[in-house]
């Protein structure tokens, strides 16, 4: 099985509430995430916990992209 | 939609047989909502886990009754679980969720089903009730990091 990555995301810079989502790649800094109708750019990926399994965790914090 | 294909890439049920999968697999019912469409409603009485497949949902907390601006907790998407507090504590429900995008799918299992399989395989219910309570604990440090 290929690896999971369950992200934490959180969003400063605006009133998001954060997303716990399952994702086939690990986001990584500079990425663009899109949350709903917003698109958001990674600025910190950090390892929550250690992985078990095919599964890691994930904590990403996002901030708002710029258009 | 292969459920099988589908539940390995659910966190809850990491580390089961294909076995068992396959007898967890028998007890879902999926259920598809459109965006706004509420799925649970918090304070009244329910007893499932939902499992969300496909789309968003979001969980909303009230303060008081009939909060006409609840305030919204955090979004989960694929592979996330619900409803899995009132599944263990038999609580009202402490949250309404309701789907975020059109599409939004979920695979529903009761808690009779799930108490009677975990009844009949004791290793099936150790695994899937860590998994749940390592679930848990990764929202709790989600919530902790939200607040920084």
């Amino acid at each position: 099985m290929s690896p999971i990555y369950k992200v934490s995301y959180v969003v400063t810079g605006n009133d998001h509430p954060g997303t716990i989502a399952n994702v086939d790649r690990p986001p990584k800094v500079g990425d663009i995430v899109r949350l709903g109708d917003q698109s958001y750019t990674v600025t910190e990926v950090v390892d929550l916990i250690p992985a078990r399994g095919e599964f890691h965790y994930l904590h990403a914090t996002l901030a708002p992209a710029r258009a | 939609m292969d459920l099988i294909a589908v539940l390995k890439t659910v966190e809850l049920f990491d580390g089961l047989e294909p076995l068992e999968l396959e007898a967890v697999a028998a007890l879902c019912h999926e259920r598809t909502y459109q965006a706004g469409q509420v799925i649970t409603t918090q304070g009244e009485i329910g007893d499932d886990l939902f499992v969300v497949c496909d789309g968003f949902v979001e969980v909303l907390l009230s303060r008081l009754p009939n909060d006409q601006a609840p305030r919204t907790m955090v979004h989960l998407g694929r592979g996330q679980i619900f409803g899995e507090m009132a599944l263990v504590d038999h609580g009202p429900r402490s949250a309404t969720v309701r789907a975020l995008v059109n599409g939004t799918a979920v695979q529903i299992i009761y808690r009779q089903d799930f108490a009677a399989l975990c009844d009949s395989n004791y290793r099936l219910g150790f695994v899937v009730m860590r998994n749940m309570a390592a679930d848990l604990s990764f929202k709790l440090r989600h919530r902790n990091l939200a607040n920084r």
